[in-house]
């Protein structure tokens, strides 16, 4: 990025032309996820053609992208706030064991079908509310609520389940992780749904725009008589939602429900939100950008799997190219304070 | 508002702790029962006293068997604190130690022995076990016996001293540095046993092997690196491997003993290599992962695959022909006999020092399930608990 040229006479030049450089600026960086994506595409269909660039990579592509990615989502928001949420492997395990307990299974009598399924997404909805209500009420940051109920949603899981998961044996709940629309698997489509869900919310909708007014300094969207308290418990029990589908998702693809459902999926998710262009110190973002960098990540996960990196190496050579994606996809400069 | 979020939060709280009350109101009754007995039991004991003193110099460990009448009654009086200290409850095999347990605590109510039974949960962290440990042997104060499976090989010995510190027994499982041994902590590091990770692995290649007509492509799936099960088990296959070059490695790589990265790897893997002919798996949880995968791809059952563990999913997945073998560790041998040893040197009828080298370490059984003896296997140990006789106390060892 070059000094801007300031041959100009006036002020109002002058300022037309810093507007001018920053907007390409941000341009540029609005690109750069893509590119990076490009890159990877590019990149490991030259190393693995004929598996990578296949049909049927791209639907365990899209299959592998369902959970990352509503995860990723209602964490976005979360984000865009300024806030963080570390309860996302708790939710999402507790969501998916209860879900299979809750429908036709290999431990209990339960048979509950479609309303178990409801049950499940609702605990983990609940969750997020009371994440955000404590947050708020209590003046507690969200870091340290969001990981207290990391442990209490673990503990549901494990506690639901008694440590011999429960298979699942509905045979609706069996059948569809097979089921294919339009070549894609039916559990991406519900991600797509709700990624569209969300960016219709973020567009369209008062809260969307009340999320990145918050982001960018809560009190500007106060001393305007925006509830802020009230957005910030939306943005967390919305969450709660994503991260419940993806429990319940989870389970479905795994034919069981156990609390590992879960395991590792915050960091990844976090990565994705940032690799995607949304600051951790909020107020910029969204979900779209979620979208771009969560593609990023699972084609990283799936491309190193089909080049067949030593595994001595290969998670070293992943956070390698993360930290590389971020930094070439973030946006800086001096007025970007980092913390 | 504020004080309607505190007041679902104290529900809450209340609600999940009489959750977690409820399996130990249960052991609470089971305790009780049994404490009837207690009287009729103690009487022969008074008598056989002073036969405890005569005891013979040379002892048949081998058949060495519990005589509950040689329990002093003030022993069976004292409360004993039995422990298993594990990794995490949320898997399956760890699951199956601690029913090991609850079947060896069910043994002492039959002998009418007071006690008090625990779960040590590490969660995974080498401190958190250790502490735990400190806290447990402090509060029983030497009338302690704990199974332990040290979460790294480097702790145990951490383990040995917290409860050496205050007169308790342990006995390890599985990890332990190579050049420290029980011997070195007498008497309170009873026993150290593992099952044989390399045999285990090597016999599931072996099964792997057999079923896809002695060659083709494989895919492997190891456990966490670095971690000395995954490591031995590893060793295993590649020992088979080295001996049958007619199985092709395609694609190796680890997935942490989780299912759903095991599922992951392998929808991928099959992108690449649609002709596998089996799976290779450090455990059953992966194991499981992959057959979900295989079943996406419609060739569940066409696949050969294998795990260790023995957990109930991949039994039922043998019987049913989607799997191909197992190995059984056995938890409950392992939680419950290595508990039945310690009590018979916390109850002084053995005395750990005495002991012989191969008694203090040595191999438990593991069994390779296929389909085969799966039939069995389910009658024996998944359609009802199993039975042990915990008086006699080496049954478990191997060899």
């Amino acid at each position: 990025m070059n000094k801007p040229s300031l041959q100009t006479l006036t002020i109002n030049e002058e300022f037309a032309d810093k507007i001018r450089i920053e907007y390409r600026n941000t341009q540029i960086i609005k690109w750069a996820p893509i590119l990076v994506l490009l890159a990877l595409i590019i990149f490991f269909s030259v190393v693995r053609g004929n598996s990578f660039a296949s049909l049927n990579n791209l639907v365990a592509i899209l299959n592998q992208l369902a959970i990352p990615l509503l995860v990723a989502c209602g964490l976005t928001f979360v984000i865009m706030l300024g806030s963080i949420d570390l309860s996302i492997d708790g939710t999402v395990g507790m969501a998916g064991s209860l879900l299979a307990v809750l429908v036709l299974n290999s431990k209990n009598t339960n048979d509950l079908g479609i309303l178990g399924i409801v049950l499940a997404i609702l605990a983990s909805v609940l969750v997020g509310f009371i994440i955000g209500s404590v947050h708020v009420k209590l003046k507690i940051p969200s870091f340290m609520v969001s990981f207290g109920f990391l442990y209490i949603g673990k503990g549901i899981a494990t506690l639901s389940y008694g440590g011999i998961p429960a298979q699942i044996s509905d045979s609706l709940l069996m059948k569809l992780p097979k089921v294919v629309f339009l070549g894609i698997p039916f559990i991406t489509w519900i991600a797509i749904i709700m990624f569209v869900v969300s960016f219709f919310i973020q567009e369209y909708t008062p809260l969307g725009r009340h999320i990145f007014a918050v982001g960018t300094d809560e009190n500007i969207p106060r001393s305007v008589g925006v509830n802020v308290d009230r957005v910030k418990i939306k943005v967390f029990t919305y969450a709660g939602l994503l991260f419940g589908i993806a429990g319940a998702l989870g389970a479905i693809r795994l034919g069981q429900g156990q609390a590992q459902i879960g395991q590792d999926l915050m960091f990844p998710a976090q990565a994705a939100v940032v690799v995607g262009g949304t600051s951790l110190s909020g107020g910029k973002g969204g979900v779209v950008n979620t979208l771009i960098g969560t593609i990023i990540i699972v084609v990283l996960d799936n491309g190193l799997a089909l080049a067949g990196v030593n595994p001595y190496i290969k998670t070293g050579i992943q956070g390698f190219i993360i930290l590389t994606a971020v930094a070439l996809t973030i946006s800086r400069g001096h007025k970007v304070i980092s913390k | 508002m504020k004080k309607g979020i505190l007041i679902l939060l104290v529900v809450s709280l209340i609600l999940s702790i009489t959750a977690c009350n409820t399996p130990a109101a249960k052991t609470d009754n089971s305790t009780q029962a049994p404490a009837s007995n207690t009287s009729e039991q103690s009487k022969p004991a008074e008598a056989a006293q002073p036969a405890e003193a005569s005891k013979p110099a040379v002892i048949d460990y081998k058949n060495f068997q519990i005589d509950p009448s040689k329990i002093s009654k003030e022993k069976l009086n004292t409360t004993l604190y039995v422990a298993a200290s594990v990794r995490g409850l949320d898997n399956p095999y760890i699951v199956t130690i601690i029913q090991g347990m609850d079947l060896f605590t069910k043994y002492l109510d039959s002998i009418g022995q007071k006690y008090e039974k625990q779960t040590l949960d590490s969660g995974g962290s080498n401190d958190k076990e250790v502490d735990n440990m400190k806290q447990f042997a402090a509060k029983a104060n030497g009338n302690a016996i704990a199974y332990s499976d040290p979460n790294e090989s480097a702790i145990a010995p951490a383990l040995a001293e917290a409860m050496a510190a205050s007169g308790g027994f342990i006995g390890t499982a599985w990890n332990k540095p190579d050049d420290v041994n029980p011997w070195d902590y007498d008497p309170n590091w009873v026993i150290h046993t593992s099952p044989d990770n390399v045999v285990g692995g090597y016999n599931i290649s072996k099964a792997l092997s057999d079923a896809i007509g002695g060659g083709g492509e494989i895919f492997v799936l190891e456990g966490m690196l670095g971690n000395t099960a995954a490591t031995d088990r590893a060793k295993g296959l590649e020992k088979y491997l080295a001996e049958n070059p007619n199985l092709k490695v395609v694609n190796r790589d680890t997935a942490n003993w989780d299912t759903k990265q095991a599922l992951t790897l392998v929808e991928t893997w099959l992108n690449k290599n649609p002709n596998v002919k089996g799976i290779w798996a450090a455990n059953d949880n992966m194991a499981t992962g992959a057959i979900q995968a295989l079943d996406k791809a419609g060739l569940k059952g066409k696949v050969a695959v294998v795990g260790i563990d023995a957990t109930t999913d991949m039994i039922k997945a043998i019987d049913q022909g989607f799997a191909t073998a197992t190995v059984s560790s056995n938890g409950y041998l392992q939680g419950g006999y290595t508990l039945a040893i310690l009590y018979a040197a916390w109850a002084g009828l053995i005395d750990p020092a005495q002991m012989p080298q191969e008694y203090r370490k040595f191999a438990t059984p593991s069994m390779l399930v296929t389909k085969d003896n799966v039939k069995q296997y389910i009658a024996d140990y998944i359609d009802k608990a199993p039975q042990f006789d915990f008086s006699k106390i080496f049954y478990a060892k191997a060899d």
